[in-house]
Protein backbone atom coordinates (compact mmCIF):
# COMPACT_ATOMS: atom_id res chain seq x y z
CA UNK A 1 0.00 0.00 0.00
CA UNK A 2 1.21 3.71 -0.80
CA UNK A 3 0.84 6.65 0.52
CA UNK A 4 -1.37 8.99 -1.14
CA UNK A 5 0.92 11.78 -3.14
CA UNK A 6 1.97 14.89 -1.69
CA UNK A 7 0.38 17.91 -3.18
CA UNK A 8 2.60 21.01 -4.58
CA UNK A 9 1.57 23.14 -1.62
CA UNK A 10 2.49 20.22 0.73
CA UNK A 11 6.07 19.35 -0.38
CA UNK A 12 7.02 22.57 -0.22
CA UNK A 13 5.80 23.35 2.97
CA UNK A 14 7.59 19.97 4.62
CA UNK A 15 10.58 21.92 2.53
CA UNK A 16 10.06 24.93 3.96
CA UNK A 17 10.33 22.79 7.47
CA UNK A 18 13.36 20.89 6.78
CA UNK A 19 14.93 24.16 5.68
CA UNK A 20 14.07 26.21 8.51
CA UNK A 21 15.60 23.46 10.33
CA UNK A 22 19.03 22.89 8.97
CA UNK A 23 19.02 27.07 9.04
CA UNK A 24 18.41 26.60 12.46
CA UNK A 25 20.91 24.34 13.14
CA UNK A 26 23.52 26.73 11.24
CA UNK A 27 23.78 26.11 7.86
CA UNK A 28 23.06 29.41 6.32
CA UNK A 29 22.81 28.05 2.88
CA UNK A 30 20.07 26.14 3.15
CA UNK A 31 17.69 29.87 3.52
CA UNK A 32 18.35 29.76 -0.07
CA UNK A 33 15.46 27.46 -0.53
CA UNK A 34 13.58 29.12 1.04
CA UNK A 35 14.00 32.16 -1.03
CA UNK A 36 14.05 30.53 -4.14
CA UNK A 37 10.61 28.86 -3.67
CA UNK A 38 9.22 32.07 -2.11
CA UNK A 39 11.06 35.28 -4.11
CA UNK A 40 7.92 35.35 -6.38
CA UNK A 41 5.04 35.36 -4.32
CA UNK A 42 6.53 37.96 -2.40
CA UNK A 43 7.81 40.28 -5.21
CA UNK A 44 4.58 40.27 -6.68
CA UNK A 45 3.19 40.61 -3.02
CA UNK A 46 5.08 43.89 -2.97
CA UNK A 47 4.35 44.95 -6.07
CA UNK A 48 0.73 45.02 -5.50
CA UNK A 49 1.59 46.86 -2.42
CA UNK A 50 3.46 49.84 -4.06
CA UNK A 51 3.57 49.18 -7.97
CA UNK A 52 7.28 49.73 -8.29
CA UNK A 53 9.37 47.08 -9.42
CA UNK A 54 12.34 48.22 -8.11
CA UNK A 55 10.83 48.97 -4.79
CA UNK A 56 8.91 45.86 -4.50
CA UNK A 57 12.07 43.81 -5.27
CA UNK A 58 13.80 46.06 -2.48
CA UNK A 59 10.68 45.46 0.01
CA UNK A 60 10.65 41.59 -0.51
CA UNK A 61 14.44 41.09 -0.13
CA UNK A 62 14.77 43.13 3.41
CA UNK A 63 11.35 40.92 4.38
CA UNK A 64 13.56 38.12 3.73
CA UNK A 65 16.20 39.39 5.65
CA UNK A 66 13.35 40.39 8.42
CA UNK A 67 12.58 36.48 7.55
CA UNK A 68 15.73 35.11 8.23
CA UNK A 69 16.25 36.95 11.56
CA UNK A 70 12.93 35.77 12.84
CA UNK A 71 13.20 32.50 11.71
CA UNK A 72 13.31 31.25 15.98
CA UNK A 73 10.08 33.15 16.68
CA UNK A 74 8.15 30.71 14.17
CA UNK A 75 6.36 29.13 16.43
CA UNK A 76 4.98 26.39 13.76
CA UNK A 77 1.05 26.74 14.52
CA UNK A 78 0.31 27.68 10.95
CA UNK A 79 2.11 26.95 7.96
CA UNK A 80 5.84 28.53 6.96
CA UNK A 81 3.98 30.57 4.05
CA UNK A 82 1.55 32.57 6.39
CA UNK A 83 4.35 33.61 9.01
CA UNK A 84 6.78 34.53 5.89
CA UNK A 85 3.63 36.65 4.50
CA UNK A 86 2.41 38.25 7.73
CA UNK A 87 6.31 39.25 7.76
CA UNK A 88 6.22 40.65 4.74
CA UNK A 89 3.07 42.56 5.54
CA UNK A 90 4.44 44.06 8.20
CA UNK A 91 7.59 45.31 6.00
CA UNK A 92 6.05 46.66 3.42
CA UNK A 93 3.12 48.43 5.66
CA UNK A 94 5.90 49.71 7.93
CA UNK A 95 7.97 51.11 4.73
CA UNK A 96 5.27 52.68 3.15
CA UNK A 97 3.98 54.16 5.78
CA UNK A 98 7.18 55.94 6.22
CA UNK A 99 7.67 56.76 2.00
CA UNK A 100 4.13 56.50 0.41
CA UNK A 101 3.63 55.22 -3.38
CA UNK A 102 1.35 58.10 -4.25
CA UNK A 103 -0.08 61.44 -2.08
CA UNK A 104 -3.15 61.44 -4.62
CA UNK A 105 -6.57 60.95 -3.30
CA UNK A 106 -8.72 58.71 -4.48
CA UNK A 107 -10.95 61.49 -5.41
CA UNK A 108 -7.94 62.94 -7.63
CA UNK A 109 -7.83 59.62 -9.22
CA UNK A 110 -8.11 60.13 -13.25
CA UNK A 111 -11.49 58.07 -14.08
CA UNK A 112 -11.37 56.65 -17.65
CA UNK A 113 -13.97 58.65 -20.25
CA UNK A 114 -16.72 56.78 -20.53
CA UNK A 115 -17.83 52.89 -21.36
CA UNK A 116 -15.94 52.00 -24.54
CA UNK A 117 -17.88 52.01 -27.97
CA UNK A 118 -15.47 49.23 -28.97
CA UNK A 119 -12.81 46.94 -27.74
CA UNK A 120 -9.12 48.12 -27.57
CA UNK A 121 -6.61 45.78 -25.86
CA UNK A 122 -4.13 48.92 -25.37
CA UNK A 123 -6.93 51.62 -23.73
CA UNK A 124 -8.52 48.55 -21.43
CA UNK A 125 -4.91 47.70 -20.27
CA UNK A 126 -4.61 51.51 -19.67
CA UNK A 127 -8.03 51.77 -17.73
CA UNK A 128 -7.39 48.79 -15.42
CA UNK A 129 -4.04 50.02 -14.84
CA UNK A 130 -5.67 53.58 -13.62
CA UNK A 131 -8.01 51.68 -11.16
CA UNK A 132 -5.12 49.19 -10.00
CA UNK A 133 -3.15 52.36 -8.77
CA UNK A 134 -6.81 53.89 -7.49
CA UNK A 135 -6.20 51.12 -4.97
CA UNK A 136 -3.16 52.60 -3.50
CA UNK A 137 -4.76 55.88 -2.95
CA UNK A 138 -7.26 53.96 -0.88
CA UNK A 139 -7.51 54.70 3.24
CA UNK A 140 -4.72 52.75 4.46
CA UNK A 141 -7.27 50.41 6.19
CA UNK A 142 -9.44 49.63 3.25
CA UNK A 143 -6.14 49.22 1.10
CA UNK A 144 -3.96 46.96 2.63
CA UNK A 145 -7.63 44.35 2.85
CA UNK A 146 -8.03 44.78 -0.80
CA UNK A 147 -4.43 44.06 -2.45
CA UNK A 148 -4.02 41.08 -0.06
CA UNK A 149 -7.60 39.80 -1.03
CA UNK A 150 -6.65 39.68 -4.69
CA UNK A 151 -3.13 38.57 -3.95
CA UNK A 152 -3.97 35.85 -2.26
CA UNK A 153 -6.77 34.83 -5.41
CA UNK A 154 -10.24 36.33 -3.08
CA UNK A 155 -9.26 33.77 -0.56
CA UNK A 156 -10.35 36.01 2.61
CA UNK A 157 -9.33 33.54 5.06
CA UNK A 158 -5.82 33.76 4.02
CA UNK A 159 -5.80 37.58 3.82
CA UNK A 160 -7.13 37.95 6.96
CA UNK A 161 -4.28 35.78 8.21
CA UNK A 162 -1.79 37.49 6.77
CA UNK A 163 -2.88 40.50 8.23
CA UNK A 164 -3.67 39.29 11.38
CA UNK A 165 -7.39 40.55 11.65
CA UNK A 166 -10.57 38.75 11.58
CA UNK A 167 -12.66 37.43 8.37
CA UNK A 168 -15.41 39.66 9.75
CA UNK A 169 -13.55 42.26 9.56
CA UNK A 170 -11.29 41.90 6.34
CA UNK A 171 -14.95 41.80 4.89
CA UNK A 172 -16.55 44.75 6.14
CA UNK A 173 -13.28 46.89 4.83
CA UNK A 174 -13.19 45.04 1.66
CA UNK A 175 -16.57 45.84 1.08
CA UNK A 176 -16.49 49.27 2.04
CA UNK A 177 -13.01 49.65 -0.15
CA UNK A 178 -14.84 48.35 -3.33
CA UNK A 179 -18.16 50.49 -2.64
CA UNK A 180 -15.43 53.35 -2.49
CA UNK A 181 -13.68 51.93 -5.98
CA UNK A 182 -17.52 52.00 -7.12
CA UNK A 183 -18.44 55.30 -6.27
CA UNK A 184 -14.42 56.68 -7.67
CA UNK A 185 -14.97 54.26 -10.94
CA UNK A 186 -19.20 54.27 -12.06
CA UNK A 187 -17.98 53.77 -15.52
CA UNK A 188 -16.92 50.03 -15.03
CA UNK A 189 -20.26 49.14 -14.67
CA UNK A 190 -21.61 50.03 -16.83
CA UNK A 191 -18.84 49.18 -19.50
CA UNK A 192 -18.90 45.53 -18.04
CA UNK A 193 -22.57 45.65 -19.10
CA UNK A 194 -22.48 47.53 -22.53
CA UNK A 195 -19.24 44.82 -23.29
CA UNK A 196 -22.15 41.68 -22.04
CA UNK A 197 -25.05 43.10 -24.43
CA UNK A 198 -22.10 43.26 -27.53
CA UNK A 199 -20.60 39.89 -26.83
CA UNK A 200 -24.60 38.88 -26.74
CA UNK A 201 -25.25 41.18 -30.00
CA UNK A 202 -22.43 39.41 -32.01
CA UNK A 203 -22.67 35.91 -30.81
CA UNK A 204 -19.39 35.81 -29.01
CA UNK A 205 -20.97 35.09 -25.46
CA UNK A 206 -22.85 31.91 -26.29
CA UNK B 1 -13.02 24.00 8.73
CA UNK B 2 -11.35 23.62 5.56
CA UNK B 3 -9.43 25.94 3.30
CA UNK B 4 -11.93 24.95 0.50
CA UNK B 5 -14.69 25.97 2.92
CA UNK B 6 -13.62 28.97 4.02
CA UNK B 7 -12.26 30.29 0.52
CA UNK B 8 -14.97 32.74 -1.09
CA UNK B 9 -15.28 32.30 -4.84
CA UNK B 10 -15.49 35.11 -7.07
CA UNK B 11 -19.58 34.84 -7.05
CA UNK B 12 -19.88 35.02 -3.43
CA UNK B 13 -17.92 37.76 -2.80
CA UNK B 14 -19.75 39.79 -5.80
CA UNK B 15 -18.63 39.14 -9.21
CA UNK B 16 -18.01 42.73 -10.55
CA UNK B 17 -15.94 44.10 -12.85
CA UNK B 18 -13.33 45.98 -10.01
CA UNK B 19 -13.14 42.20 -8.89
CA UNK B 20 -12.17 40.90 -12.40
CA UNK B 21 -9.93 43.42 -13.26
CA UNK B 22 -7.90 43.60 -9.67
CA UNK B 23 -7.66 39.63 -9.72
CA UNK B 24 -6.78 39.66 -13.39
CA UNK B 25 -2.53 41.05 -12.26
CA UNK B 26 -0.49 39.76 -14.69
CA UNK B 27 2.53 38.09 -12.38
CA UNK B 28 6.23 39.44 -12.35
CA UNK B 29 9.27 37.58 -12.44
CA UNK B 30 11.86 38.60 -9.94
CA UNK B 31 14.99 39.58 -11.52
CA UNK B 32 17.97 37.16 -12.31
CA UNK B 33 20.09 38.82 -9.77
CA UNK B 34 17.35 38.86 -6.82
CA UNK B 35 18.34 35.27 -5.31
CA UNK B 36 21.71 35.97 -5.08
CA UNK B 37 21.23 39.66 -3.28
CA UNK B 38 18.98 38.72 -0.62
CA UNK B 39 21.55 35.60 -0.04
CA UNK B 40 24.09 38.45 -0.29
CA UNK B 41 22.49 40.62 2.59
CA UNK B 42 21.43 37.12 4.85
CA UNK B 43 25.40 36.25 5.04
CA UNK B 44 26.24 39.63 5.52
CA UNK B 45 23.80 39.74 8.05
CA UNK B 46 25.21 36.65 9.40
CA UNK B 47 28.65 37.92 9.27
CA UNK B 48 28.16 40.79 11.44
CA UNK B 49 29.07 41.02 15.25
CA UNK B 50 26.02 40.64 17.59
CA UNK B 51 24.31 43.56 19.04
CA UNK B 52 25.76 44.14 22.01
CA UNK B 53 23.31 43.63 24.78
CA UNK B 54 21.71 46.48 27.32
CA UNK B 55 23.99 45.79 30.34
CA UNK B 56 21.19 45.01 32.94
CA UNK B 57 23.37 43.73 35.66
CA UNK B 58 25.38 47.09 35.63
CA UNK B 59 22.28 49.47 34.74
CA UNK B 60 20.13 47.37 37.59
CA UNK B 61 21.38 49.06 40.92
CA UNK B 62 21.49 52.51 39.65
CA UNK B 63 17.41 51.74 38.42
CA UNK B 64 16.99 50.77 41.85
CA UNK B 65 18.41 53.93 43.35
CA UNK B 66 16.71 55.97 41.32
CA UNK B 67 13.07 54.09 41.84
CA UNK B 68 14.23 54.33 45.42
CA UNK B 69 14.79 58.23 45.46
CA UNK B 70 11.66 58.51 43.26
CA UNK B 71 9.79 56.53 45.56
CA UNK B 72 10.87 58.56 48.95
CA UNK B 73 10.40 61.48 47.14
CA UNK B 74 6.75 61.07 46.16
CA UNK B 75 6.16 59.60 50.13
CA UNK B 76 7.30 63.07 51.27
CA UNK B 77 4.88 64.22 49.17
CA UNK B 78 2.17 63.18 49.97
CA UNK B 79 3.18 63.44 53.73
CA UNK B 80 3.51 67.02 53.68
CA UNK B 81 0.81 67.97 50.77
CA UNK B 82 -1.68 65.90 52.99
CA UNK B 83 -2.02 68.03 55.77
CA UNK B 84 -1.44 71.23 53.97
CA UNK B 85 -4.63 70.15 51.45
CA UNK B 86 -6.99 69.23 54.59
CA UNK B 87 -5.94 72.70 55.76
CA UNK B 88 -7.80 74.33 52.88
CA UNK B 89 -11.14 75.41 53.32
CA UNK B 90 -13.62 76.14 50.77
CA UNK B 91 -14.38 79.68 52.09
CA UNK B 92 -11.19 80.72 52.28
CA UNK B 93 -8.68 78.90 50.58
CA UNK B 94 -5.39 79.74 52.01
CA UNK B 95 -2.22 77.57 51.03
CA UNK B 96 0.45 77.45 52.99
CA UNK B 97 4.19 78.00 52.16
CA UNK B 98 4.96 73.91 53.09
CA UNK B 99 2.29 73.36 50.70
CA UNK B 100 3.04 75.73 48.06
CA UNK B 101 6.83 73.98 48.12
CA UNK B 102 5.32 70.76 47.53
CA UNK B 103 3.47 71.12 44.62
CA UNK B 104 6.36 73.78 43.31
CA UNK B 105 8.32 70.21 44.19
CA UNK B 106 5.72 68.04 42.46
CA UNK B 107 5.55 69.70 39.47
CA UNK B 108 9.60 69.24 38.79
CA UNK B 109 8.75 65.49 39.38
CA UNK B 110 6.41 65.52 37.53
CA UNK B 111 8.58 67.51 34.60
CA UNK B 112 11.55 64.82 35.06
CA UNK B 113 9.37 62.03 34.52
CA UNK B 114 7.50 63.32 31.91
CA UNK B 115 11.08 64.53 30.31
CA UNK B 116 11.92 60.48 30.88
CA UNK B 117 8.73 59.26 29.66
CA UNK B 118 9.41 61.48 26.18
CA UNK B 119 13.10 60.57 26.20
CA UNK B 120 12.30 56.87 26.36
CA UNK B 121 9.20 57.41 23.41
CA UNK B 122 11.79 59.27 21.04
CA UNK B 123 14.69 56.76 21.65
CA UNK B 124 12.17 53.78 20.70
CA UNK B 125 10.79 55.39 18.07
CA UNK B 126 13.81 56.43 16.30
CA UNK B 127 15.32 52.80 17.03
CA UNK B 128 12.35 51.10 15.16
CA UNK B 129 12.98 53.45 12.89
CA UNK B 130 16.07 52.09 11.76
CA UNK B 131 15.36 48.71 12.02
CA UNK B 132 17.05 48.05 15.80
CA UNK B 133 13.79 46.36 16.86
Amino acid sequence: MTSAPQTASQRAASEDLADVERVLNGDLGAFEGIVRRWQGPLVNMAWRYCRDRGRAEELAQEAFVRAWRGLGHWRREGSFSTWLFAVAANVFRSDLKRFPTVDVRLEDAPEPAGPATQYNAVEERSRHEVLRRAVLALPARYREPVTLFYFHEMDVSAAARTMGLREGTLKARLSRARALLRSRFPHLEDEHAAMDVKELSTGKGA
Amino acid sequence: MTMNQTRKTLNEIGNTEIDRILAAEEALVPSSGFLASVMERVREEASAPAPIPFPWKRALPGMVVVAGLLGAGAFELVRHAMPAASELTLIAPQISLAAVRSLEQAGWVAFALGASLFSWMLSKRLAGRSGLL
